[in-house]
């Protein structure tokens, strides 16, 4: 009787503490919730409930596609107060984006990163940057030697610059390693993320080559007045913490035929971009006329990204 | 008593066949779904044989609006006409012969107020170019080229063409220089001064418009 | 505590098992209340994870995997070594490590509840893993080999969580469980658990950009060190069990263990010679990632001391097991297993994994050092895996040695 007695009183001692740790920690978690601001406005709210429990893109009809829009172009309003329009134009026919660097060309002026940085609203409190240039000294090929962290007058005597970027591979090793599929490559060849399918396992980027993507450790911070406003579903359109992204040869300029922002900023003319089916543009007389190569070709990963001197 | 043992050994024998059935056919999918074996052709190759001329309109399907102030250059590019930009309308002091008229001129060091600001950095050290190896002495509003034809300032190309041909075969092709904003539709490309000083046509050296910072 | 069969039944299962778990010594409810008080840590790491995003952890873009997939490799080779139990007990017909087997098992578990919350804390959007489910999200399956690894995880769970609870009940209900309902599983959990590994293994293995980790040994090599580390925690329970409860485990029985430990931690430390041999003979880009771990590369040195106290402690620990004098009291060799399993878990852990990313496949060398709130989390999983293995062992054991004790066979 003794020992039942006693065991009794563990049992309740142990199940009063554990009563109140618990009371404790969701105390915790409600506390953390609400720095997140899930207690906001109640139609942002109902607006990001819909939201989570959307379909993945590509099986999405196009009303469910323009819908979405619909909500993200409001949340965007309310909770940012910028008016943004987020296109969902589709690849057009015959097209296969190709890009080629002039490494002869380059000259360090980091306008492109200038560029993409503000064309793809990337996080400012990171430095995010989707494009790195490497100084290169003479008789090295590739970037991994080189240094990307210069920061002085360009051109240096006795050095060479190159770019690299997310080169849109043909055969990508990260579209093959994503458990969700939330990253693929498009008709038109550009290798895009669906951000809001995106779990954040980052295994993709453990898988690529050449230091494509990027992940938004935390949550990105735009100035208000330097968002772009022309935005499309799966480009520049705005990202939380915790998604993947990378660059997406600025599908909502290059899907309305423009260039990319950095091949439209670079003063020099190093950066050739177009469309690799018609047999009359830029970038196939590049690849019919110079010597270009692609970087770590022995990976088999065909990238749309050729590196050619003048 | 054999009847219960070999029933008992089923119990082993079936679960591992099945288990090595789901894992050899996993990975057969799995291998087969890889690309690297389909072809001993790269993409650069594959592309290259892609030559049929393409209707070039239905690449977008936005209206690609035309820059104003461009003029159609003289010469074709693998896929036909194109243009370039105008650069008369850029010239501060255009047209020249507003001064350069054979008239006397009443200005006071009218040539330092106009023209101080060119340095001429353009040929080697020991022979740099003269004004006349390229502007035309008896016309002022034109360029000449060394055989002494005319070059309107809108086609500057066909004159730094005489020398710079490797440069200007490219630019036509579009190894050179760049498109104006759009890939589609009409191609209009930068002029040769467009991007170069005429008189001091290197780039300078400049800072950077950024940096990277180390990933921590 | 004999009470009529036929009144036993699930929902008297499930009482007695949560009755026989809150119940114990003043030493025993101390021990939960600071399992508690880790996880409650780790609750609040979360939190503040939660709210500032993966920044909060020095995992950088070059450095996208840490201390948290550091931990998830080694824990899965943990669960995977139940099969070294289960292997000898059921196909061998080993009756020694047949009475330990459920341990094994229950360890096994403990693992791999740990490993999951290692990979849900990972996660930069956790609240959308149902983006994974086949049917209403998409699995990308069977390219990926995160898909592979979730399937195979999820089904060793579900094969060494029913199987043990189907003969534990039947335990309780005092008859013995029916062998057909069982025994296929069984065996399918063998197979499956080198599945388990394989396939984690794969996950790196199938990376051509981290030459690092691009080699065909990676697989083999999880395995053996997956079996002298796994049966090596086994045998610090059962050591645990042995002291604390009435389940006594005889001497035989580790010393079982310690000849499976020992076979495997000489294997692997084979497997370790071959991968340095082929980095340093003839040193090449690839092998920066190498040269980064052991010497240091551009002034980041920072794992260079780990690594070489984690083969020197591997090494002196399967030394000691290997040549032990002490075959009568198996318990001095307690420290013995601890060094090989700290040896171990630091080469296969943080050894594997940040190397792997360092140089970033565009050359840049970099540190990193698990943060607090890492730490933090870390020691909560720790407190919620021991949790876990103690929920389930301490009701498995008392029905064992009932059904034990009642039924001498």
């Amino acid at each position: 009787m003794d020992s039942d007695k006693k065991k009794k009183m563990n049992r309740r001692t142990f199940l009063k503490g554990a009563a109140s740790a618990a009371i404790a920690g969701s105390a915790a978690v409600t506390v953390g919730c609400e720095g997140k601001g899930l207690l906001g406005s109640s139609e942002a709210y109902a607006l990001e409930f819909q939201e989570y429990f959307k379909k993945y893109y590509r099986v999405m009809t196009p009303v469910e596609r323009q819908e979405t829009v619909t909500r993200l172009e409001k949340l965007a309003k309310i909770k940012q107060d910028i008016t943004v329009n987020i296109d969902t134009t589709k690849p057009g026919e015959n097209v296969l984006f190709g890009y080629a660097f002039n490494v002869t060309r380059c000259e360090g002026y980091m306008e492109c990163i200038q560029a993409c940085v503000k064309e793809n609203n990337l996080d400012r409190k990171s430095n995010t940057q989707y494009i790195q240039i490497f100084e290169m000294e003479p008789g090295q090929m590739t970037p991994d030697q080189g240094d990307s962290k210069f920061f002085h007058m360009v051109p240096q005597d006795g050095h060479f610059y190159m770019g690299v970027q997310c080169f849109h591979c043909e055969n990508p090793p990260c579209v093959k390693a994503c458990p969700t599929k939330a990253t693929w490559k498009e008709d038109d060849g550009i290798v895009v993320v669906d951000y809001d399918w995106c779990i954040g396992c980052r295994y993709c980027m453990a898988a690529c080559p050449y230091m494509g993507r990027r992940f938004n450790w935390n949550e990105p911070e735009v100035p208000k007045d330097e968002i772009t406003k022309n935005q499309h579903y799966l480009g520049n359109r705005k990202r939380v913490k915790g998604m993947m992204e990378k660059c997406t040869f600025c599908i909502q300029r290059t899907r309305k035929g423009k260039l990319t922002a950095c091949a439209e900023a670079c003063p020099t003319g190093a950066r050739v971009f177009g469309n690799l089916l018609d047999p009359d543009s830029e970038i196939r007389f590049v690849l019919e006329n110079k010597k270009v190569y692609r970087l770590k070709e022995d990976l088999g990963t065909e990238p749309k990204f050729w590196y050619f001197i003048d | 008593m054999k009847n219960p043992k070999f029933k008992e050994s089923l119990f082993y024998i079936i679960p591992f066949y099945v288990l090595s059935f789901c894992a050899l056919s996993g990975l057969a999918i799995l291998f087969s779904s890889s690309a690297a074996f389909s072809s001993d052709m790269t993409m650069t190759l594959k592309v290259k044989k892609v030559t049929a001329k393409l209707d070039k309109a239905t690449q977008v399907k936005a209206i690609i609006p035309l820059p104003k102030d461009i003029v159609k250059a003289t010469m074709d590019y693998q896929g036909g006409s194109f243009f370039t930009e105008a650069r008369k309308s850029k010239i501060q002091r255009f047209q020249c012969t507003s001064c350069h008229n054979n008239k006397a001129i009443s200005i006071n060091n009218a040539s330092k107020i106009s023209h101080d600001d060119i340095k001429i950095d353009h040929g080697d050290k020991e022979g740099p170019l003269s004004c006349n190896t390229c502007h035309y002495e008896n016309d002022r509003d034109f360029l000449v080229t060394s055989k002494g034809s005319k070059i309107d300032m809108d086609h500057v190309y066909d004159m730094c063409g005489q020398c710079h041909f490797r440069q200007k075969k490219d630019w036509i092709g579009g190894a050179h220089g760049k498109r104006i904003t759009y890939w589609a539709g009409e191609r209009v490309v930068k002029n040769c001064t467009s991007c170069h000083n005429p008189h001091s046509p290197l780039f300078k050296k400049r800072w950077p418009k950024t940096y990277s910072v180390p990933l921590k | 505590m004999k009470k009529n069969t036929a009144s036993k039944g699930i929902f008297s299962f499930i009482k007695d098992c949560l009755l026989w778990n809150l119940s114990g010594p003043i030493s025993y409810q101390i021990y939960l209340c600071i399992l508690v008080c880790l996880m409650m840590a780790g609750i609040y790491g979360y939190v503040v994870q939660f709210k500032l995003g993966l920044s909060a952890t020095n995992m950088s873009n070059i450095v996208s995997w840490g201390f948290y997939i550091s931990n998830f490799t080694f824990l899965v080779g943990v669960a995977a070594a139940a099969v070294m139990l289960i292997l000898p007990s059921y196909i061998f017909k080993d009756k020694d490590l047949y009475k330990v087997a459920i341990i094994g098992e229950g360890v096994a578990v403990g693992a791999l509840v740990m490993c999951m919350t290692f990979v849900f804390v990972d996660l930069g959007r956790p609240l959308q893993f149902w983006h994974l489910t086949p049917g209403i999200g998409q699995l990308n399956f069977p390219s990926s080999l995160l898909a592979w690894d979730i399937i195979v995880l999820n089904g060793y769970l579900a094969l060494n969580a029913l199987v043990p609870a189907y003969i534990l009940y039947c335990h309780y209900k005092g008859r013995e469980p029916v062998g057909k309902f069982y025994k296929p599983f069984i065996v399918l959990s063998i197979g499956w658990a080198i599945a388990i590994h394989m396939v984690t293994a794969f996950l790196y293995q199938g990376l051509p950009a981290r030459p690092f980790w691009n080699n065909p040994l990676m697989g083999p090599r999880f395995l053996a060190s997956a079996f002298a580390a796994g049966p090596a925690i086994i045998s610090l329970v059962l050591h645990v069990v042995n002291s604390t409860t009435n389940f006594k485990i005889e001497n035989k029985i580790f010393n079982k263990l310690r000849i499976i430990i020992v076979s495997a931690a000489v294997i692997n430390l084979l497997m370790l010679f071959s991968e340095i041999f082929k980095e340093f003979y003839f040193p090449t880009h690839h092998s920066q990632s190498a040269t980064y771990l052991f010497f240091g590369l551009q002034g980041h040195d920072s794992l260079v001391p780990w690594i070489w106290t984690a083969i020197s402690i591997n090494f002196i620990g399967t030394m000691i097991l290997a040549f032990n004098p002490f075959r009568e009291r198996q318990i001095i060799l307690f420290p013995a297993l601890i060094l090989l399993i700290v040896g171990i878990w630091i080469e296969k852990g943080i050894g594997l994994i940040v190397p792997g990313l360092i140089p970033s496949p565009m050359g840049e060398v970099t540190s990193y050092a698990p943060s607090n709130i890492e730490l933090l989390i870390t020691l909560g999983i720790l407190g919620l895996g021991m949790f876990v293995v103690t929920m389930l062992l301490k009701p498995a054991l008392i029905i064992e040695k009932e059904y034990d004790d009642n039924h001498e066979h």
